[in-house]
């Protein structure tokens, strides 16, 4: 007894009590309900088998029953627009807003400083605000749209289902590229200024500096920027609530959103459970990526 | 001699700060020159105003002939040894070294072979698949090096390239970046603060202070006929003592003051009475039997390095001895010391120029 003990306090004991502490925490914080949400997507779930543990197993037909569904493929094809565009239009605005602030002209850091406005806002106020921006009638997109000849008529952004899914996004690279921007400058200022003096004196110019000394530094940064936007759009479930609600007739609608009106407003937990494994599979992948990205890092 | 490098009435101003005065140099083709002062003098910006990656604010830079001043760094064709090495992390040793060929758009075949050539030169040879990370701090010295040689530029620039190396691989750098300029035929401007590296491997060494070149010359030049105090100061090691000295009644003597007036005789005339500084440097000041020596001096510190003896006197101004016989001193011990009047240098007491 008095060995454990004088091991616990200073000893190899002591390492496992660190080591065990966190891992406990992680179990049952998010390894007990990831498991919990697996198993309930081979049950049968209803209301009067929520308290229990152990439901009717069925195998894969929760699965192969979401698949006959009508809209599952649009919802899943809309994901992956959600994502791309999310991803694509937030990393494009804020690496061209990082290359900006790093010519670091005065007031460079507190400019950039102040984008970050958009980041740290609520989804719901963005959504709250962007509702105001895309508004039909009296919108300010619209209004511009119209006074610079683009479009002839108003279009409703929420409510047309040719525009409800590009309404999200649009809101959603609003509050994703300040982060994008933060990220990316982190990772231009980590690369040595004497490269591009070397380079300069092997005769590249701007354009080939870029190509061959920027790009190819930031490879560990974009690698981790687009896995955390992967992971950040997946998760982004506030301006689905706040703007279309998944609507009109899920033309807006995505798998985060849709697990959650599964689940809590017609409370098929078996399917919303499901949706939310398959997600998983894409998280970890992303995740997989972010770890190999940052791990991988070039430097000097 | 065709001049590869001229600079004339060259100033560099950052806002108020006046980094570069005035700077005259002209730089023969092939020839080796060291640009050393303490840091702060200029020497760096000099350098950099060469390559283009600093602009000067007044005067004309030609590089072969050509005006320089407003030329970007990609077409000066002018190639530089960084102190960090600036190795391209992300590229192999054999992508370091053809970056400014593919750069120029030469064919990929001809690139590696221009690669291997030089490789071989600077013994690389192996290492062309191994990214700078794998190298060692020498190894990744001969691939910068290596990326200078292989576009043969109208001249080198090093800026300290030595100085992220241990005190033995720095003496052998010495020998092969030498060696190699000799091979190359090449120009070279180095700039170091190592006043040891400028007189081992320079033709032409360039003393700078604040700004401003103080003395420019060979080697020896400057060991032998030092401009001012500065410069007698900064060239030899340990550096030389200065004592301060009136010139005697006869004109033909000094009355130096370290702790008591004692005198040295002088093989050259000058004005008696006048208030100077006498430079004696550390190896030309010789033990002799107690009576025979122009000094008597009580011993302070004693260091020996096995070759040589460093003897610091405890005088107020204090004055360091070289010795490579092995006779015994201690702490406390007063020593006769002289020195030959030839090797007396004297410097103005107000302006310290030398007289």
């Amino acid at each position: 007894m008095k060995r454990l003990l004088s091991s616990v306090r200073d000893g190899s004991g002591f390492d496992i009590v660190l080591v065990a502490l966190p891992l406990g925490f992680l179990f049952l914080m998010a390894g007990l309900p990831l498991l919990y949400n697996i198993l309930m997507s081979f049950q049968e779930v209803d209301m009067f088998s929520l308290g229990t543990f152990l439901r009717p197993f069925v195998g894969f037909k929760n699965y192969t029953d979401l698949f006959a569904q009508p809209e599952t493929w649009p919802i899943l094809g809309n994901t992956a627009i959600f994502v791309i565009g999310s991803i694509a239009g937030q990393f494009l605005i804020g690496f061209g807003l990082a290359l900006f602030f790093w010519v670091n002209f005065p007031g460079a850091s507190w400019l950039r400083g102040l984008f970050l406005v958009s980041w740290v806002m609520p989804g719901l106020v963005v959504g709250a605000i962007w509702n105001w921006i895309l508004s039909g009638d009296f919108g300010v997109l619209n209004f511009m749209l119209r006074e610079t000849g683009i479009i002839s008529g108003n279009i409703f952004w929420r409510s047309d289902p040719n525009y409800s899914l590009y309404a999200v996004i649009m809101a959603n690279i609003w509050l994703g590229t300040a982060f994008n921007m933060i990220l990316l400058s982190v990772g231009l200022a980590s690369i040595p200024g004497d490269l591009y003096e070397a380079a300069e004196l092997d005769g590249a110019n701007a354009w080939q500096r870029f190509w061959t000394i920027t790009l190819p530094m930031m490879r560990s940064t974009i690698g981790a920027i687009v896995s955390l936007g992967l992971i950040f759009t997946l998760q982004q479930f506030d301006l689905f609530a706040a703007i279309t609600s998944g609507g009109p007739n899920n033309s807006s609608n995505v798998t985060q959103y849709w697990a959650w009106d599964l689940s809590f407003r017609q409370y098929d937990f078996a399917k919303g459970a499901t949706i939310s494994v398959i997600m998983i599979v894409f998280v970890m992948f992303a995740s997989v990526v972010y770890v190999r990205s940052t791990r991988h890092e070039v430097r000097g | 001699m065709t001049k590869q490098i001229e600079l004339s009435g060259v100033n560099k101003y950052y806002g108020a700060f006046h980094a570069l005065k005035n700077i005259d140099l002209s730089i023969d083709k092939g020839s080796f020159v060291a640009l050393v002062g303490p840091s702060g003098c200029g020497k760096s910006t000099l350098l950099r105003s060469l390559a283009g990656l600093e602009s000067i604010s007044t005067g004309d830079l030609k590089i072969a002939g050509e005006l320089m001043n407003n030329v970007p760094p990609r077409k000066r064709d002018i190639a530089m040894v960084f102190q960090s090495y600036a190795l391209y992390p992300h590229m192999t040793v054999e992508q370091n070294l053809t970056y400014s060929l593919r750069i120029r758009g030469v064919a990929k075949a001809e690139a590696r072979k221009a690669a291997e050539e030089v490789a071989a030169t600077t013994g690389l040879s192996q290492l062309l698949g191994r990214y700078p990370r794998e190298l060692s701090g020498g190894q990744r010295q001969r691939v910068a090096m290596s990326r200078a040689i292989i576009r043969h530029p109208k001249a080198f620039l090093f800026d300290e390239p030595l100085s992220n190396l241990d005190a033995a691989l720095r003496v052998h750098m010495r020998k092969e970046i030498r060696t190699l300029h000799d091979r190359l035929g090449a120009t070279s401007v180095y700039v170091t603060h190592d006043q040891i590296e400028a007189m081992t491997m320079a033709d032409h060494v360039v003393v700078m202070k604040d700004g401003v070149i103080e003395q420019q010359g060979a080697p020896l030049e400057l060991y032998d006929k030092p401009a001012n105090k500065f410069v007698a100061g900064f060239i030899g090691s340990p550096a030389m003592n200065f004592v301060p000295a009136v010139v005697g009644e006869d004109g033909r003597s000094l009355a130096v003051d370290v702790g008591e007036k004692q005198t040295i005789v002088l093989d050259r005339q000058l004005q008696p009475g006048r208030k100077v500084t006498a430079g004696l440097r550390p190896e030309h000041l010789h033990f002799v039997e107690p009576g025979q020596g122009v000094f008597r001096l009580p011993v302070g510190i004693v260091e020996s390095t096995g070759s040589a003896t460093y003897i610091t006197t405890s005088t107020v101004a204090e004055v360091t001895i070289v010795e490579t016989s092995r006779r015994p001193v201690r702490t406390g011990d007063v020593i006769d010391v002289s020195i030959r009047p030839a090797d007396v240098h004297v410097f103005d007491g107000e302006t310290g120029l030398r007289v």
